[in-house]
Parts: structure tokens; sequence; C-alpha cells
């Protein structure tokens, strides 16, 4: 993501300083330095986590034929949202009930910040992760608790539990963003029996967004749970592995009664209808998901590689992004990368001083991309002390 | 939309009868013009790039806009909808002690985020013209948070002067000038009036004082989502930090961008439902039914009778017209524009629909459910 939140950290613990202005106003969409398009050549978008390939034919050949005659894009998306929803229940064998639509997963976190944390009863996060939920909290006033990463750079997931007795949310994001790590099935089942038993009036937030990227065999989704407790939710977007990043469209999966109180909150107003129709048809096309997954792992362990050769250590990825300890402050590094048309993501504090996360471009993209990492790590300067 | 539960989502899809002609939402017939259609089939390209990294960006949509009013990036909002915009701006400027004022009936969007937050809510009745009432609004202004002008308003369709705005602005900058001041112009591109004129100029003159637009009725992308508003910076500022992280999405963003680029074709979508207004106003009028002074793409009409009945017995008949405004739901429908082709066919349905012959149609129960959403 394009914010700087370069002294977020300083949020760990309990939540005082709101650097959410900070956050907000780095993305009011002020010419932005960096644009992708004054970038030189190769141009490699490799800071956003996205998909470099988009949208399966599929979702394409759908999206040209029925927005071929413009009617379809003048209408509000209300109606077009109900089969979107079935065609999500569908394929995880729910019913329309257990789904609720957002523009992207963004907006499902949000809600989920504004429907189940209160002034009294706060967010659980890691930190760093998916800043969207702490984001929101700050926004919102609401008390935030921030657990620093174990040292795998694993959301710890213990003390996690152990913070959230009393909270109003738990927002954890396997595997997680920045640092690719996931957790096994096992784990986390495990962690939300601990929460669901010692803090009753806690919901569990669940972050799948990388699912359809993992490669670990240990990890499963927690989609069955969240369809049979009804404060354990999980939410998807179809920003990543589906392509769809620039199509706004996400959703969560829960119990009825847990996701009428998403959708009471701001309803379906914010979907747009090229990511209604587009997210239908990629729900259904598994060979692209298979297809897509095959090539990023390629890439990625070409990536790893790499940066391995090098003494540059990753984490265990299990996602479309690497975070790699470049053994020296990322701030320098990133804007060598930037200099030769090559974007890295802002720094992710409190690792900013080693490790750099890295989006998983195509396998060419990545070889283009690595003659650029050499000589930015080259001529970057001496270590940080 | 229920108050306190917006836009529900709807638990099946509405009938695929491509018959059916939907009055209800004030959307464009049309869709959006050939330049954004063109613009939108090559922003699949970027389908796969969050806006900021599409092209058009966000900030390249945000400074079109900027450039279309000569005005800074900074004056600028870009939002999903202009409806985003309102319930930030009810969050941001209301609360339980410092009030919403709004018409009634208006648009209910400020409203409903209002009893969602817990902001305190006046309503001032439309006067017997259906104009929202000057006087009773300014009068009930005093420490207010926020008022919500929507001019046009939506569903009396009636505007006031460019005159009547600014001197109104200027009375509550006076006497009350902690309060914010939401001028909705959805509608401004359908307006014939003369008088009329935009009160973006009041936005950039007076600190929190905002004009909101939107994309969604004369530019045909109700379904892209694309909405900004005008105003100060630092307005602007409170305002953005509310908004959601990529909210528009990138094809919107093609799409809004071509077509903001298109005036003509915005003269000649005027122009189109101009002539259709023109033409449903003297169909009710020649069958003895008052319509209210509409400058937007539906019309007001006294139907003699309480709006649902009529709604409903139109629905059986395969056309669906707005829902009910209270507090004017006993006599008053809304009734969006479609093409001629549709209205003289919906003509035919209200003409029976109304007859003396059928009165009482509206009694009969277990009439077709029409989706209940409405903009």
């Amino acid at each position: 993501m394009p914010f700087t939140r370069r002294s977020f950290v300083t949020t760990a613990g309990l939540s005082g300083a709101s650097l959410l202005a900070l956050r907000r106003e780095a993305f009011a969409a002020l010419p932005a330095p960096d644009s992708p398009m004054a970038l030189p050549p190769p141009r490699l978008l490799l800071h956003n986590n996205e998909n470099p390939l988009g949208p399966g034919q599929a979702v394409l050949d759908a999206l040209r034929v029925q927005l071929k005659d413009g009617v379809p894009a003048g209408r509000y998306p209300f109606a077009l949202a109900g089969e979107t929803t079935k065609a999500i229940a569908d394929r995880f064998g729910a019913k329309p009930e257990n789904v609720a639509l957002g523009c992207g997963s963004t907006q499902v976190l949000r809600s989920a910040v504004e429907v189940f944390t209160s002034s009294t009863k706060g967010l659980v996060s890691a930190i760093p992760t998916y800043e969207e939920c702490m984001g929101d909290a700050e926004l919102l006033g609401r008390p935030v608790r921030a657990i620093p990463l174990d040292s795998q750079m694993k959301i710890d997931l213990d003390a996690m539990a152990e913070a959230s007795k009393g909270a109003g949310l738990v927002f954890v994001n396997n595997p997680n963003n920045p640092t690719a790590t996931v957790w096994s099935g096992d784990a986390i089942g495990a962690f939300i029996e601990k929460v669901l038993k010692a803090s009753p009036d806690t919901t569990i937030l669940l972050d799948e967004a990388y699912h359809d990227y993992v490669t670990d065999p240990s990890h499963r989704t927690q989609v069955p749970l969240a369809l049979k407790n009804p404060r354990v939710l999980v939410a998807r977007t179809f920003s990543k592995a589906h392509g769809m990043a620039g199509m706004r469209t996400g959703y969560v999966l829960g119990m009825p009664e847990t996701v009428a109180k998403l959708n009471a909150w701001e309803g379906s107003g914010y979907l747009n209808i090229p990511g209604l129709i587009a997210a239908a048809v990629s729900i259904k096309d598994q060979a692209r998901l298979d297809a897509e997954k095959a090539r990023n792992t390629e890439a990625r362990q070409f990536t790893i590689d790499w940066f391995k050769a090098r003494g540059c250590e990753p984490t265990d990825s299990q996602c479309n992004f690497l975070f790699v300890n470049i053994n020296q402050p990322v701030r320098g590094f990133r804007e060598a990368c930037r200099k030769e048309g090559v974007l890295v993501a802002r720094d992710f504090p409190p690792y900013e001083n080693s490790h750099c996360r890295i989006s998983i471009g195509t396998l060419e993209e990545m070889k283009q991309a690595t003659e650029v990492f050499a000589r930015a790590l080259a001529a970057a300067p001496a270590k940080a002390a | 939309m229920k108050k306190g539960a917006p836009a529900p989502m709807p638990p099946a899809p509405p009938p695929t009868d491509t018959d059916t002609i939907h009055l209800d939402s004030n959307e464009n017939p049309l869709g959006p013009g050939s330049a954004a259609m063109e613009a939108l089939a090559k922003g699949y390209d970027f389908a796969g790039r969050y806006p900021t990294n599409a092209k058009p960006s966000t900030s390249q949509l945000r400074e079109t806009i900027a450039r279309k009013f000569g005005v800074r990036p900074e004056n600028v909002v870009v939002s999903n909808g202009s409806g985003e915009l309102l319930r930030v701006a009810t969050r941001v400027y209301t609360s339980p002690s410092r009030h919403l004022l709004t018409a009634s009936p208006t648009f209910a969007s400020p409203e409903e985020m209002a009893a969602q937050v817990g902001s305190a809510v006046k309503r001032v009745l439309v006067d017997q013209e259906g104009k929202l009432d000057l006087d009773g609004m300014a009068a009930g202004a005093r420490w207010a948070g926020l008022i919500f002008f929507c001019n046009p308003n939506n569903p009396t369709g009636t505007v006031h002067s460019f005159k009547a705005v600014a001197d109104f602005v200027g009375r509550v900058r006076r006497e009350s000038p902690e309060t914010a001041i939401l001028i909705d112009e959805a509608y401004h591109d359908y307006v014939d009036d003369p008088s009329y004129g935009s009160a973006v100029a009041l936005a950039l003159e007076h600190p929190n004082v905002l004009v909101t637009r939107t994309l969604s009725k004369a530019y045909g992308m109700a379904g892209m989502r694309v909405g900004y508003a005008i105003a100060q910076a630092r307005t602007i500022e409170s305002l953005q930090r509310w908004v959601m992280t990529f909210t528009t999405n990138s094809l919107a963003q093609a799409a809004a961008v071509a077509s903001l680029k298109d005036p003509d074709h915005i003269d000649r979508e005027h122009a189109r439902n101009t002539e259709v207004r023109q033409y449903v106003t003297r169909f009710f009028k020649d069958l003895g039914f008052k319509t209210t002074d509409s400058h937007g793409n539906f019309v007001f009409v006294d139907i003699g009778r309480p709006s649902k009945e009529f709604k409903q017995a139109c629905s059986r008949q395969g056309v669906i017209v707005g829902r009910e405004f209270p507090p004017l739901e006993k006599t008053w429908a809304r009734i969006s524009l479609g093409t001629m082709e549709q209205m003289k066919k919906a003509t035919a349905v209200f003409a029976r629909v109304l007859s003396p012959a059928t009165s009482g149609v509206g009694s009969e129960s277990g009439g077709s459910a029409a989706t209940t959403v409405s903009k």
C-alpha cells in the first residue's frame, strides 16, 4: 500500500498517539512523486502485492459482453449484488446470508471495526500487519492493542490471545502482510478456541487475502469455522490471486447474524457493477486460480533463490511477495530501485532497517528486477549500525 | 432505503425480465456516454492494478475534476459516489449535541448516517411547492453541526436560485458560523431554471461549505461509483481522512476522466431528459394531477392516493416507480424518467392505474415486491 506510516510502530502497546492523519493524508491522492507512470523503464510495480496478469480471460470476456451496452453501468449495484453474493456462497457451499460483499476487503474490515469495537471494547491486532483495521480504529477513537510479531516474524498468537480478553475485535491476517508468514490451520484453530473461551464478547476476524497463494500444506482456511461460529469471520479479496485489485470487490463469510451486522452498517451501496460481474465469474474459475498460484510459486522461488545466493534471507513466504532481509535500511535500497524503474514497498517498522517487502511480478519481470536489485544492493551505503 | 439500515442486501436478484421498466432510482437509462465506454474498455488493462497505480490514477481523476472547476486538486475529494461523502460529512460535522439539519422529504442518506452514529436530527418540511423552506432551515440552523441542502431537491425536484442559496449560506454563516453546509448538486446537470447556478463558488468562498456532485445521474455511471466534493482545502482535508482507502475503482476512474472531458454528452443528456420530463409532466397535468416544478431526472406527482398502492399497482404491470417519501407518502409519488420510449409505455400503465375505473386497485394484496432500495 502506498501509505507513509513510518512511525506506526510507536503505537505498539496501548494506542495513544494518532498517526492516522499521516496515513490518510499520504493517501490523499496529491500527485505522487513516485507515480508509476512517471517511472523510467522497466517500470515494474512491485510495491502493492498486485497480480501482474490482472483478471483471467473469462472475467474479461464477461465484462466485454455484459458491459457492451452501457445500460448496466448506469444502474445502481443493489440488484446485481444479490447474484454475486449467491455465486460466492455457492463456491463455499454456503447461503447468501453467509456472505457480505465489500468495496475490496477494505470495506469489510472497516465495517467490522465499526460494528464490533467500541470505546470500551477495542481492537487487537499484530504489528506490522495489514493496517486497515488499526487505521480505522484510530480514526474512530477506539482503543488499539498492537502486538509485536514473534522472533520468526509470525503473528504472536499467544500474546494476541492474552491481549484479546475483553476486546471487541481481534484481527488476524493469515498469511500475514507484510511478513508473508503463515500459521498452520491447527495453530489458528487452537488460537480461536482460546480466544472464544477466554473472552466471550470478542469477535475474531481472519483476513485470508493471500490464501490462494499459500503452498505450506499445514495451512487451511477457517471458512468452515466461520460458517458455524457467530464470533468468527473470514475476509477474502479479489485483489490478489484473482487479479482484480482495481475492481474493488471483496467479501466476508460468517454466520447470518454476524454478517447481517456488517451489511447493516454500509450495505451494498459502495459496490460497483464491473467488479460484481467480474467477481461472479472469477469465483468459479478455479483453473485460473490454480494457474496463477503455480505461476506465482515459480516466480517467488526464483526470487527467493536469487536473494539467498546473496546472503539476503527472506521469511518463509506464502504470498505473492517476499519480506527479505537486505541487511541495510530499506529506504536507500528503495530509492535506488525507484531510480531504475522498480518500485518496492514502503517501510514496515520495526523492520525498516533490514527487511524489504517486494511483490512478485511475472518471472520475466523478476529477472529484470533482480538485475536492478543487484545494483541497488551494491550501491547502498554500509549496513546501519 | 430504510432508516438506520441503508441499502440492505437484497436476498435474491430482482426479476431479470427485460420488459420491466425501472423508474425507481433516478438512474440514467442510457448509461455512460460513448467516450466513457471506450475508456472503460481500455481500462480493463488496469483491472489488476490498485486505483492509485491505474491509468488514469486516482490523482489524475482528482486533477481532471479540479481543472473542470478551475480549482486546485486540494479543493477536491473523490469518493465512492457522492453518497460516501454525505455519510462522511454527517459523521465529521454532527454529534449528539450538534444536530443534522435536513429537509423533509429530501435524500435520506445523511439522516440515516446520523441515526447510525447517534447524532441528533432536525427536519424542516418543504414548502407548498415542494421547495426547501429557506427561512425554516435558517431558523433551525443555530447550533447545527451540518445542514444538508439538496439542490435540486430529491424527491421534489425543485430548485432554489443561486441568489437564494447565496443569501441562505450568508445568513447561516452570520447566525451560526460553526455550522457546516453541504449543498448536494447531484442533479445539477439536469436543471433548466435560468435563475439556478452552482454553489461551487460559495464552497470556495466559505470554510466548511461543500458542494457534492455525482457521476451517477447525468453521467450515467451509477454502477461505477464516482462522486466528489469541492470545498476549501482545509474542509477537504477533514473529509479526505474519512474516505475509504481505494474507494474508486480503476475502470470507473478511466470512464470518469473520459466523461468529464466530454461536456457535449452531458448537454445531449440534459436535452434528452428535459424533453422526456416535459412529456411526462404534461401527461400528468392533462389527467389533472399536480406535479412539482422538477429539475431532476424524475417527476414528483400528487397522485391523490398512497404512493405505496400506486407503486404496487404499477409493479404488477411491469413498471417500478419510487418508494414512499414520508411525510408526503399519502398522496405523492416519485417517478424517475427513462427514455421517451419507456415513458410512453409507462404512462399507459399510469393511465390505467390512475383511472377512476380502477380506483381501489391499490388495496389489492399480493403484488410482486419491487426492489425497495432507491437513490
